[in-house]
């Protein structure tokens, strides 16, 4: 027996073992890369049949919950319906008034949440719509509430989505009514910080957040969340301010894709 | 060898069961992670247990755990396969029960540094919530599992 298999056998418990970490790492160290990304994906698309029973169930067992919600707020959303309306032409002849570009509605597209990571603190998820269903990388993702993330991989029947809570997420935002703009990232559970505020700007507790006219993916005025609390710097001229975002991270299970940007 | 075959159809149903159905305030128990520290208790071969480890872990990461990075779990379950089956008889023997929680504790303390990309760069808060929640939620489930399915004295006599 030569040296090196005498070696092995006196080692090979932790040679195997540091081969094992040696692979994840190489693994972990090159997530990113379309190989890993484009594998995972054809890899949940093959094995989204396991999921397809505890989704059903899943949502059976919460039907009566949801339809008293979704109940309340239908009726809430028609009284408010009502006001916008009223709104709606009145600024629509204001826009005619004004010669600006016609708006069109979104297109959007229902999905299924088909996997979760083990943590409350979710970076990425999968749904079940991929490219069969026109499903593009770098398309916005709402909840019913407001935006959660962006489409980062599609495969055929399936597509990840990149949450807000990824700590590399960020997103052009405004705040409404004085359209301040800022840039917003994840701090911890549901609340966002927005930064590169001008400090002269105007914001309150309260305000509405929206995606901003200046974001390269999303398209204007999609809810995000609501103004929590301000900071402000005394060695910069800028301002922070912290929000909370409108939709529940851990209990997101039904998404809407944007599939156009809604602007001719 | 055998409890790894015989108990990963039943893990992974249970795995997706809890991933789907019974999440607590958004944290889910890991029970992939459970049924390797199991399977790798009783294991002679440390070698076999580590490669088990990172292939159950391979599968995990890429059906299974989507939120987590490619190579997390098959890092985690590795280390949890060499250290389980390093095991003296004598000693899980009579700390069967401290022993898996004691690696259930290791196991997602390294997802946990991992998921907060790579040493509280993130929030230590938000660290020690996820590390705490998932590993007693875990543990929780565990004692239940290992009742129903009678694994103690599986493990022990296998």
């Amino acid at each position: 027996m030569s040296r090196i298999q005498l070696i092995f056998q006196d080692y090979q418990e932790k040679i195997t073992l540091g081969l094992c970490l040696l692979l994840s790492l190489i693994l972990i160290f090159n997530n990113d890369s379309e190989l890993i990304k484009n594998s995972k994906i054809k890899s949940l698309d093959t094995f989204s049949f396991l999921y397809k029973p505890f989704n059903w169930l899943d949502n059976q067992l919460f039907l009566n919950k949801k339809l008293e919600i979704l109940s309340s707020e239908n009726l809430r959303l028609s009284l408010e319906n009502q006001v916008l309306k009223v709104h709606e032409t009145e600024n629509m002849r204001y826009r005619e008034f004004l010669n600006f570009k016609k708006r069109d509605d979104f297109d959007f597209i229902g999905s299924d949440v088909i996997s979760k990571g083990v943590s409350a603190n979710m970076s990425s998820i999968i749904i079940n719509r991929g490219s069969n269903d026109g499903i593009l990388k770098h398309l916005p993702v709402l909840s019913s509430r407001g935006v959660v993330g962006k489409i980062t991989a599609v495969s055929e029947s399936s597509s990840e989505v990149q949450l807000i809570s990824d700590v590399n997420f960020r997103l052009s935002v405004k705040i409404a009514p004085d359209e301040v703009e800022g840039i917003l990232r994840w701090i911890g559970n549901d609340i966002c910080e927005i930064v590169e505020l001008k400090k002269i700007s105007d914001i309150e507790i309260g305000d509405i957040v929206l995606t901003s006219n200046l974001s390269i993916y999303f398209p204007p005025n999609l809810p995000v969340g609501e103004v929590v609390s301000i900071f402000e710097k005394s060695d910069s001229s800028n301002r922070i301010v912290r929000m909370k975002l409108f939709s529940d991270l851990s209990k997101i299970n039904q998404l809407f894709v944007i599939l156009n940007e809604g602007i001719e | 060898m055998s409890l790894y075959i015989k108990y990963f159809p039943v893990a992974v149903i249970l795995q997706l069961i809890f991933s789907e159905l019974l999440t607590f305030n958004g944290y889910q128990a890991n029970i992939m992670l459970l049924y390797v520290i199991l399977s790798s208790m009783p294991l002679g071969n440390t070698a076999q247990s580590t490669l088990y480890g990172f292939l159950v872990g391979l599968f995990t990461d890429f059906v299974l755990f989507s939120g987590i990075y490619v190579g997390a779990s098959s890092l985690v379950f590795s280390i949890c396969g060499f250290s389980a089956s390093k095991i003296s008889f004598n000693f899980a023997f009579r700390n069967f029960d401290i022993y898996w929680i004691s690696f259930i504790h290791l196991g997602v303390l390294i997802y946990a540094l991992f998921r907060y990309d790579f040493f509280f760069f993130n929030d230590l808060f938000l660290f020690f919530s996820n590390w705490f929640f998932v590993t007693y939620f875990t543990c929780f489930v565990g004692f239940i599992i290992i009742r129903i399915f009678n694994l103690k004295e599986k493990i022990l006599n296998a």
